[in-house]
């Protein structure tokens, strides 16, 4: 137990000067660009707000890098208070029982109030654990939502579908108007994490992954997303669908420049199309199979959250409380959701930014919160998986063949669930 | 041939001590825990371990996608060790011949060395651009549609060249500083007893440069084995999905993305065995053939 | 640099050499080729910087669209200026100029550290017998096949009980535990004449004489090459900088054009015309070095010689 000595000498330390000096925490974070502007600007006006305590952010490179920074750090009892992770690693730091405290405990613990309620329900659970704690902050949240180009159905007279059934009904239209009717940016992120969500199907055992690594197996080999990646390769075929890679941006631009008449990306993406599409767009939700199921879920979010560290003193876990606080806090949301195009995680925010008018002006920062606000299901909230970005590659790398014609739908979801499966044990081993 | 030496007892020893007291402390410590860790599971935050034997081993041999990566490893670096030595000596050879703007052309042929790994990728992504690419343009004038990030040969071609690119420069400067330590007096008489340029080359100038030629070979197998991984990772816009890539890249990916201690560093010592036998081997086969002095 | 079997050439060679006519005049074809081979290279070498120099003054939303550009975009001076002087960073210190000096202090640290400990080694390895030195030379060499990113955690453990968290020294000397320098001067020693040290031996001078006055002026051109690989690869440090250091007043221009770059899905379009901005400016220093130290690849040793 490196970290109590630590813990005490620091509570020592400030135990003498708390009297003058002001508490001060470090919060690690993987925002860069504009995005990191902005993320300083919250720490700023956190700094401005109170006298008791300052925040320094730093950016720690990509989300690798953060984290695997933090992991070193914290071996070495040098780690921040907060830190940014995203979802693909959460598993791993929530999975280190004893390295985070979870958010609701910190601020009930420095003697706040936490009201759960509080936060939209798509956002709440992703990072809670099996009893539904929130035990990371979700930070920048974003879920998978359809874009579509306005103009181009227009031109073949139809309207966005509301279910994939409907998607092939007006897909020749929209071929015969000269577009590839549908491309999406991320198959393990849209059409495999989420489709489970939105069918309200299980993904994993032991609660989705969330009641605890030992024994989890991914559920991923099932019919329903077998007929529809079995769908998605003939729509390939009959050019209903185009895929561009794994890539991210590889799938968004073909939708930028009016090849794709619709695309499946990111309820933060609008602000970007805003600057890169010349035509006019809007958004809806993520469609489902009516031959799955008549009542579709919601979706949860994608993106990352902050997490407090164990390893610090009272006072300090006080400050990233009244942080964790402030950053909930209906002005601070608001600002973040406008400025950056990721949801608000509260209620509060998302009305504050309703009565103000915003959804009038940017109708698509809405489609996402109200996508993540639709009725729950129970596996609807997300997953708990180890070695996710592993798992991902697979699902990636399998996903590809199967578009390249190198393999069936059958052996490449066998290859997934295999795949998955051992590396989820490895990672269970690792957790005991 | 044997070097001449001096005697010393300890001088030796001392010229060694500053590289291997940082070897040992900054290299030989971590390595070995690196080496340790391939042998169990371990929780990152805490270390706690939980030994597994050859599991970690086992697992990475029999990983369904080995063999393919393996053989693109293969492939790529074959091809981009021996693309750069030869594009670098062919550039070099030629900057050491010409006598007008000779100065123009080496800082020119070196400054793509300057360009730092992350803007090397980033340009290489822009040109290979599948939708707006200009070299994808360029080939496609040929009637080669390459799909960088969909077919798994295209991407590992843009994967080559711009491996390759890096390293021309770095080759270049080495072989550049062989040639012009080569005597004049040796060039002079090599002028006039040999007179065809090419035959010269071969006769005069290429065993000349052999030592350089053997320890950029060896550097750029190095180079392509273990530092690529970021190009091919920005090539691949960090989702490698049905792309080719090498074997570090998967150290790399499954160790520092996805926090798999044990098992990437099992494959990277399968890595180092590997890449040490093949370079003993190299120094055996090849050093004994070329003359130093 | 290595002459084949010197018994064949023997010293008076240079001497016939100066004595008969000098070398006959170049035949034009052979210049011409070389010529187009340079030509074409520098082209291929050179065409994607001036092209993404070209990009650089175009605005971000254009690069975006359509890629690089091949014309001139008329937006130079003021993402220039923005990148130079914009301070950023939450504690706003960091400006371009501290970037620099930065990569500056990383750059030369570690090309001088390095040349100075692998020259030392290397020499010890090639002009000494003794009974360590093969199996010096392959633990020296092992350091190549095992990369950073594989041993981060325990290397950022080690750095940090020794206290150099956060400090220049912990920024490069961990960074000097590679081979490729001591690699580079032994392959370069074995491939001195032999003639030399005897002759060296002959004169009367010891081991420090001879590495002083005769294998350094020797290895200048080597030196040379050896400080701008180095420097480069000082210069463009990424993973360890940014993992050893927390505070902003360590970034370095690398780290910068990271910030700007790094896409994040759902999020605005990345500024590539200031990235691209900053990595021209990236790439002027070390320009600079090579421009200084080509210098030495002419005079090195056909100085000597003579």
């Amino acid at each position: 137990m490196k970290y109590t000595s630590i813990a005490l000498a620091a509570a020592m330390t400030f135990g003498a000067s708390q009297a003058v000096a002001q508490v001060e925490i470090t919060w690690w974070h993987a925002m860069g660009g504009q995005l990191g502007e902005t993320t300083n600007e919250i720490a700023t006006r956190f700094n401005a707000s109170q006298d008791d305590y300052v925040i320094t952010p730093v950016y720690k490179g990509g989300y690798e890098d953060t984290l695997t920074a933090t992991i070193a750090a914290f071996r070495a009892g040098e780690q921040p208070n907060i830190v940014q992770v995203f979802d693909a690693g959460a598993a791993t730091i929530i999975g280190a029982t004893g390295a985070v405290i979870p958010a609701a405990d910190l601020i009930q613990e420095a003697g706040l109030e936490f009201d759960p309620e509080a936060y939209i329900s798509g956002v709440r659970y992703f990072y809670a654990d099996s009893d539904g704690k929130m035990v990371g902050m979700p930070f920048n949240s974003s879920t998978p939502i359809m874009y579509y180009n306005i103009e181009a159905l227009n031109k073949a007279g139809v309207e966005p579908p509301k279910t994939w059934e409907e998607f092939e009904a007006i897909a020749p239209a929209l071929v015969d108007a000269g577009y590839i009717p549908l491309a999406q940016s991320h198959s393990p992120w849209i059409f495999t994490e989420n489709f489970h969500s939105r069918h309200n199907i299980p993904f994993a055992t032991n609660n989705n992954g969330f009641d605890g690594s030992e024994g989890t197996k991914i559920l991923v080999n099932n019919d329903a997303i077998k007929t529809h990646f079995t769908k998605v390769k003939e729509w390939l075929d009959k050019g209903w669908y185009g895929y561009y890679g794994a890539g991210w941006g590889d799938n968004q631009a073909p939708f930028e420049n009016g090849d794709v008449a619709m695309w499946l990306g990111s309820s933060g993406s609008f602000g970007g199309l805003k600057n890169s599409a010349s035509f006019e767009f809007d958004a809806t939700y993520l469609p489902y199979w009516e031959a799955i199921t008549s009542e579709p879920t919601q979706t949860f979010i994608g993106g990352a959250a902050l997490f407090a560290l164990s390893g610090h003193s009272d006072e300090e876990n006080r400050a990233s409380a009244e942080f964790f606080k402030f950053l909930s806090s209906t002005d601070i949301q608001k600002f973040w959701h406008q400025e950056t195009g990721y949801v608000p995680i509260t209620e509060a925010a998302y009305e504050a930014a309703k009565a103000e008018g915003y959804y009038e002006e940017s109708p698509q920062a809405e489609v996402g919160i109200q996508q993540l606000s639709l009725a729950s299901g129970d596996n609807s909230k997300g997953y708990r998986m180890g070695f996710y970005v592993q798992i991902r590659d697979v699902m990636n790398r399998e996903y590809g063949r199967i578009f390249a014609g190198e393999t069936d739908v059958d052996s490449a979801f066998a290859v997934i669930e295999e795949e998955g499966n051992r590396l989820l044990d490895r990672f269970a081993q690792t957790n005991n | 041939m044997e070097k001449a030496q001096f005697q010393s007892r300890w001088m030796p020893y001392l010229l060694l001590a500053p590289q291997m007291v940082i070897i040992a402390i900054f290299f030989i410590w971590p390595a070995a825990e690196a080496i340790r860790a391939s042998f169990f599971l371990e929780d990152p935050f805490f270390g706690n371990s939980t030994f597994v034997g050859l599991q970690n081993y086992t697992d990475a041999l029999s990983a369904s996608d080995y063999k393919r990566t393996a053989w693109f490893t293969v492939v790529f670096t074959v091809l981009v060790s021996l693309l750069s030595l030869a594009l670098g000596m062919m550039l070099a050879v030629s900057a050491d011949r010409v006598l007008r703007g000779q100065s123009t052309y080496k800082t020119l042929l070196m400054w793509v060395y300057a360009i730092a790994p992350p803007v090397a990728g980033l340009i290489g992504v822009m040109l290979f651009d599948q939708h707006i690419g200009p070299l994808v343009d360029f080939a496609a004038m040929f009637g080669w549609h390459l799909q960088i990030g969909v077919d798994y040969w295209d991407t590992g071609f843009a994967m080559i060249v711009v491996s390759t690119w890096k390293q021309v420069p770095y080759c270049f400067i080495f072989f550049l500083s062989g040639l012009q330590s080569i005597p004049t007096s040796v060039k002079e008489a090599s002028a006039i007893d040999c007179q065809s340029e090419t035959r010269r080359f071969w006769t005069i100038t290429f065993p000349l440069l052999a030592p350089t030629t053997f320890f950029l070979l060896i550097l750029n197998i190095t180079y392509a084995m273990f530092e690529t991984f970021g190009t091919i990772d920005q090539i691949v816009k960090d989702q490698p999905g049905n792309s080719p890539v090498t074997l570090v890249y998967k150290v790399f990916r499954d160790g520092f993305r996805g926090n798999d201690i044990g098992g990437s560093s099992a494959q990277s010592v399968i890595l180092m065995i590997f890449v040490l036998l093949l370079t003993i081997v190299q120094f055996r086969l090849i050093e004994r053939r070329i003359h130093y002095t | 640099m290595a002459i084949a079997d010197t018994d064949r050439l023997p010293p008076a060679t240079s001497d016939k050499a100066k004595t008969k006519t000098k070398p006959q005049k170049p035949r034009s074809n052979i210049r011409l080729y070389d010529h187009i081979v340079l030509a074409i290279g520098v082209f291929i070498m050179m065409g994607p910087l001036v092209v993404a120099f070209l990009t650089s003054t175009h605005d971000y939303v254009t690069i975006h669209r359509e890629g690089m550009q091949i014309t001139w975009g008329g937006n130079f001076l003021e993402t220039y200026k923005n990148v130079l002087y914009q301070k950023g960073g939450f504690t706003g210190e960091v400006t371009g100029l501290l970037m620099t000096q930065n990569s500056l202090i990383l750059g030369i640290g570690f090309a001088v550290g390095k040349i100075v400990v692998s020259m030392l080694a290397a020499y010890a390895i090639v002009y000494f017998r003794f009974p360590f030195a093969t199996l010096s030379f392959w633990i020296i060499f092992t350091t190549l096949l095992l990369p950073l990113e594989v041993r981060i955690l325990p290397s950022y453990e080690v750095v940090q009980q020794l206290g150099m968290l956060n400090s220049y020294s912990g920024l490069i000397i961990p960074l000097i535990a590679s081979a490729t320098g001591t690699f580079f001067f032994r392959q370069f020693f074995k491939s001195i004449p032999n003639e030399m040290i005897e002759a060296a031996r002959i004169d009367g001078a010891g081991p420090v004489q001879f590495f002083w006055d005769i294998l350094v002026p020797l290895s200048k051109t080597m030196i040379a090459a050896i400080f701008i690989i180095m420097f480069v690869v000082g210069w463009n440090q990424y993973l360890w900088p940014t993992l050893m250091t927390t505070e902003e007043g360590y970034f370095t221009l690398v780290r910068g054009i990271r910030n700007i770059m790094q896409q994040m899905i759902g999020a605005d379009i990345p500024e590539y015309n200031e990235a691209l901005a900053m990595a021209v400016l990236a790439m002027l220093p070390p320009a600079l070095v090579i421009m200084i130290f080509q210098r030495m690849f002419i005079k090195g040793l056909v100085e000597q010689e003579k």
